[in-house]
């Protein structure tokens, strides 16, 4: 249990950032809030030869409403910027409700939107409710940046799209139709626990019927998964307890979990129905929690 | 029988709350010696193997490496709790019976060279099946792991009373269920470590232990030592619940690296090792037959026990005892049939935690009855109380019980918690249920054969009477026995609890106390440091007669005196020394303790307590006496998600019989402390392990699941007025095990009244009710 001998750099600006990544390639790994990445290297996963932390990168580390457009979430916002964040509060409080339910209060102060989505662990909290939201990413690289749509960003357990000189700045949550979102996650105990499934739903209802709807899950498949079947079944229906119980059976067969150590494939699959019909009615009924 | 005491009854501040709360306290990690090296232990990495070689040599030249140890370094002398069972050597001499089994050490400048050192040790096998399941160990042609138990049966118990098989052709109604435990593990935070150094022929140790005197005993006769040539000290412990009762390795390796080298030695473990370590909870396999009569009473009980103990014996034959031998203290039952086997596996040995063998049982008894009552319509609640034990008996197994109170216990728990209301009547996913349990208050017997007493105290009052020093080896692991022995202590000279200091923890300068298990210090040591008090009371009480004549203060025949003064006159309390009748007649504690030093020297009392011969002649009888057994009744409600499984304690009650409470507040922790233990392995912890490799999987806090203080239920912790003992100091009796034995059984019934359906598996998980449920469902009842 201790960490393997790097090189380490604290670059001051992302293209700094960038150019040091480019430099070194393969060899080097991004340093966020270390709450996975430390983990790793101690447990002799991980042995990265150099270091880049972004901790200096002021910058990414804000939550602000740009009027008409959107809400832009700086990548290096700690899950608690995340859950006291007033604009997100208001505007996507699902988002900051997902980011509550995560490990615990220690674990929140560190941690980080950008580490939680590019570790792209397959349960991770914050990417279902992202996506359900059509968030984008934006990657900044040595030769330039580009967008992505969140759930175009994971290649795979642990594998994400992202160039070695790449930096993950910012996630875009764009202002939208959608009348109301929630994510749930369900872990094994109330606090700490993995989720062994999370289900996040976004809908648009008007006059009773379901005009839109996004469903996304999460520790079901390699990465977060839409369920676009059930989308497309939802897509105007009338709201009724039915319809929202047959769209959780459908999302039940949208999935392709693995057994492990938390849980059997058969459970979480059955818990995907559960929860997208639960999910769903939240967010019918409550808007954006 | 309740008196007007000082200190005993009060919630006193705890002795060490200054140390830990402000980051003070030393735990055995935060030591440091000059010029002090780092060891680790060198492991097995598979389950089963006979060991072909051993490659140091690339370690030993690692720069930094001082040294390394394998079991030609060491003595080869086996050890474990009974010599019947000696089965455990420092290092693996031949074979290898763990993943994790311990094959040598490693030492070196400091922590970080030890683990690089250990991956360059290069360790031959020739690999044997791995035995990871009792059923795979007692199959005919399965691997023998021990030479010395065929079959892989490490014990068997058969304890017969009365006729069963006779009694249940007689009874009203029979049933048989069967049941099966979990292995769980301790989870204290401390991790085991270990310091040594040598002073000529003399060892020192600092290790994090429940029992110094143990480890000198058993560490000074497998290295060939005279106890009085090994110190054995104790500092802050971080919790133990039976894990730290047995070595664990870190000792032996931690004495002898630093033999070897001249220089002092830390051997610590990282939290997976402690996991690896285990000595936690036998899993334990459980059938059970029970006949009654019309009304509930029990004519006749058949328990069947197979303990998988993993490999080496420990602490296990204590634990297959106490699996059958405390049911028949809860519930008297004339025809008792307790037939049991612990089974060697090639995973990591199980042992003593919270409550020892008795938990699981428990759970399975409670939960039986319940079912039990049910086909014959009779009550949860009024099962117990038509069986609980009474008062002042003699059990079947001949111990004897003074007070005991389980009758009133369920009645306080039915009241408080609204039973008759609740019980069957809230619906689907709502439940509540009960549980009984008890333990008892100090084993009756030492560990090892000696005639020394259980437990020896001493006070010595500091040269101008401004400290009370308590001495007592009981060694506090977290529970605040300095605390209450010092309240004790106190209250019996009459002096300041606030001016004493506890001298444990070393087997040099304090006194012999057996050390922290079965549930035993505040009686047993309780007893020897009230009696070491009350001795010094006597000592001042005869001091100031003496110096209260000489002053001319008090004259014969003056009022409220018939005769001269003497002793009987008068009392000492909080300091004060006074005369009965006169109040106003006073000397302080202080001025007479010193005179007593100016006149004789050191002012000291002594006690010790043995707690006698007790009860019991069948073969294994000493395992379940004591000189006195607590009672409780928990009632557990909860709610559950009929669709996913997940569970929610709500609320509990928890009443327990366990005498006069020395310290409330230290009292309703243990209650608080031992539910969440017992919530806990009911649906949360198991400790996994690869079923074909038997590598530990889950050695980790994210994987082994806890429950967090979001899981907690509010526990309202409630006592008896009536509860005295008369065998134990003030009328003290035990709650540290007792405490966690109901919580499985209260909570596993608490589940049945919510999804009726009877969960006879631990730990009770979300994802098995929610199994449960289905299949219910599938087949359309
Ligand atoms: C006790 C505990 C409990 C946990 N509980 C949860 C939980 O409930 N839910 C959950 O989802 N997760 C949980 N985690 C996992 C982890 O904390 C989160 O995923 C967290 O968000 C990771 O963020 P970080 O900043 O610490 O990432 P780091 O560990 O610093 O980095 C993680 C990965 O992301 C890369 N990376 C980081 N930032 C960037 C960037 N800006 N650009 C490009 N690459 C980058 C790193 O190179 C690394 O590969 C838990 C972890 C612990 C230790």
């Amino acid at each position: 249990m201790y960490l393997p001998d790097f090189e380490y750099y604290a670059p001051e600006s992302v293209a700094e950032a960038c150019q040091l990544l480019a430099q070194f390639g393969e060899k080097a790994k991004v340093l966020a809030g270390g709450t996975d990445m430390v983990v790793k290297m101690k447990n002799e996963l991980l042995a990265p030869e150099v270091v880049v932390s972004v901790k200096n990168l002021e910058q990414l580390k804000k939550v602000e409403y740009v009027a008409g457009k959107g809400v832009s979430v700086g990548a290096l916002c700690t899950h608690n910027d995340l859950v006291k964040s007033d604009v997100l509060k208001e505007k996507f409080a699902s988002v900051a409700n997902a980011a509550r339910q995560m490990a615990n209060n220690q674990v929140r102060n560190r941690g980080t939107i950008a580490g939680n989505i590019v570790s792209a662990v397959p349960s991770a909290d914050l990417p279902p409710v992202l996506i359900a939201l059509n968030a984008t990413a934006k990657l900044v690289g040595a030769k330039g940046e580009r967008t992505l749509a969140m759930e175009d960003v994971f290649a795979g357990p642990g594998k994400t799209v992202l160039a070695n000189d790449e930096v993950l700045t910012e996630i875009f949550i764009p202002e939208q139709k959608m009348t109301g979102s929630n994510y749930i996650k369900f872990g094994l105990r109330k606090s700490g626990a993995l989720a062994v499934v999370g289900v996040a739903v976004a809908v648009q209802v008007e006059n009773g019927v379901i005009k839109d709807a996004r469903v996304a899950l999460g520790a079901v498949a390699a990465t977060p998964v839409r369920a676009k079947k059930t989308e497309e079944f939802l897509k105007g229906k009338k709201v009724t307890d039915d319809v929202l119980a047959e769209a959780g059976v459908i999302a039940s067969g949208e999935c392709k979990p693995i057994s492990d150590i938390r849980a059997s494939a058969e459970y979480r699959t059955d818990l995907v129905r559960i929860f997208t019909k639960r999910a769903l009615r939240k967010a019918v009924d409550e808007g954006h929690v | 029988m309740k008196e007007n005491y000082s200190y005993v009854g009060h919630s006193v501040d705890r002795n060490d709350s200054y140390g830990k709360t402000t980051g003070h306290a030393q735990y055995v990690a935060d030591l440091k010696f000059p010029g002090m090296l780092y060891g680790k232990l060198i492991r097995s990495t598979i389950a089963h193997g006979r060991i072909k070689s051993i490659d140091t040599s690339e370690a030993e030249k690692l720069d930094g490496v001082v040294a390394v140890i394998t079991a030609k370094d060491v003595p080869s002398m086996k050890y474990g709790l009974s010599p019947a069972r000696f089965d455990e050597n420092i290092f693996c001499i031949d074979k290898v019976r763990y993943h994790g089994d311990k094959i040598g050490a490693v030492c070196a400048i400091d922590e970080e060279t030890c683990y690089k050192a250990l991956k360059l040790i290069k360790v031959e096998y020739e690999e044997l099946e791995p035995v990871l399941t009792w059923q795979d160990a007692v199959k005919e042609g399965a691997p023998q792991i021990f030479d010395e138990y065929p079959g892989n049966v490490n014990t068997e118990i058969h304890h017969h009373f009365g006729d069963v098989d006779e009694a249940l052709k007689d009874a009203y109604y029979v049933r048989t269920d069967k049941f099966q435990g979990q292995r769980a593990y301790h989870a204290f935070i401390e991790n085991h470590c270990a310091a040594a150094y040598w002073e000529a022929d003399k060892a020192f140790l600092y290790t994090t232990t429940q029992s110094v005197h143990y480890d000198q005993y058993h560490i000074a006769r497998v290295l060939g030592m005279k106890m009085g040539n090994l110190t054995v000290r104790a500092v802050n412990v971080g919790a133990g619940f039976g894990g730290k009762l047995d070595t664990c390795g870190t000792e032996f390796a931690a004495i002898i690296l630093a033999k070897l080298t001249g220089r002092p030695v830390k051997v610590w473990f990282d939290h997976y090792e402690t996991f690896l370590n285990g000595h936690g909870r036998h899993p334990m396999t459980m059938t059970l037959t029970t006949g009654v009569d019309k009304k509930g009473k029990i004519v006749a009980h058949k328990f069947d026990c197979v303990l998988e103990g993993g490999a080496y014996t420990g602490l296990g034959i204590a634990s297959s005892y106490y699996a059958g031998s405390l049911l028949g203290i809860l519930y008297p039952i004339e025809n008792y049939k307790f037939d049991c086997q612990r089974i060697v596996t090639t995973l990591p040995p199980c042992g003593a935690q919270r409550g020892h063998g008795q938990p699981q049982p428990r759970f399975a008894f409670e939960s039986h009855i319940d079912l039990v009552g049910e086909a014959i319509g009779v009550d949860p609640i009024d099962m117990r109380l038509i069986n609980a034990r009474k008062g002042n008996s003699i059990t079947t197994a001949g111990y004897e019980v003074k007070s005991y109170n389980l009758l009133a216990a369920n009645r306080m728990a039915r009241d408080a918690s609204g039973w008759t209301e609740k019980r069957g009547k809230m619906g689907p996913g709502r439940g509540i249920g009960v549980g009984n349990g008890g333990f008892v208050t100090g084993a009756g017997f030492c560990q090892y054969r000696t005639d020394y007493p259980h437990s020896v105290g001493m006070v010595k009052v500091f040269d101008d009477g401004t400290r009370a020093y308590v001495y007592s080896n009981a060694i506090d692991i977290g529970q605040g026995s300095s605390t209450v022995l010092m309240q004790m202590a106190a209250e019996a000279m009459g002096y300041p609890y606030e001016q004493c200091q506890m001298v444990t923890g070393d087997t040099d300068l304090s006194t012999l106390d057996f050390g922290a298990y079965a549930s035993r210090q505040t009686l047993m040591a309780g007893w020897a440091v009230t009696r070491a008090g009350a001795e010094v009371k006597k000592k001042i009480l005869a001091k100031a007669c003496e110096m209260l004549k000489a002053s001319g203060r008090v004259k014969e025949g003056f009022g409220y005196l018939d005769g001269p003064l003497t002793t009987e006159d008068l009392e000492c309390k909080d300091g004060i020394v006074y005369i009965k009748q006169e109040p106003a007649v006073k000397l302080t504690f202080e001025e007479v303790a010193r005179k007593y030093f100016v006149d004789h020297g050191a002012l000291v009392g002594r006690g010790w307590y043995h707690p006698g011969k007790l009860g019991g002649n069948h073969k294994g009888a000493a395992v379940g006496t004591s000189p006195a057994y607590s009672s409780a009744t928990q009632v557990a409600e909860v709610k559950v998600d009929m669709e996913t499984g997940e569970i929610e304690c709500v609320d509990t009650w928890d009443v327990h019989d366990s005498g006069t409470i020395i310290n409330p507040k230290l009292f309703h922790g243990q209650v608080h402390g031992a539910f969440y233990m017992g919530i806990g392995e009911t649906i949360w912890e198991e400790v996994k392990f690869d079923p074909k490799t038997g590598a530990l999987l889950n050695g980790n806090f994210a994987e082994y699941r806890l429950p967090t203080a979001l899981d907690m239920p509010p526990v309202e912790s409630l006592t008896l007025d009536e509860s005295y003992e008369p065998n134990g100091p003030y009328g003290c009796k035990e709650v540290g095990e007792g405490a966690t034995t109901p919580t499985m059984g209260a909570v596993a019934n608490a589940i049945y009244d919510a999804i009726g359906i009877s969960m006879t598996e631990l730990p009770i998980t979300y994802e098995k009710v929610w199994r449960a449920l289905k299949e219910k469902k599938e087949n359309g009842k």
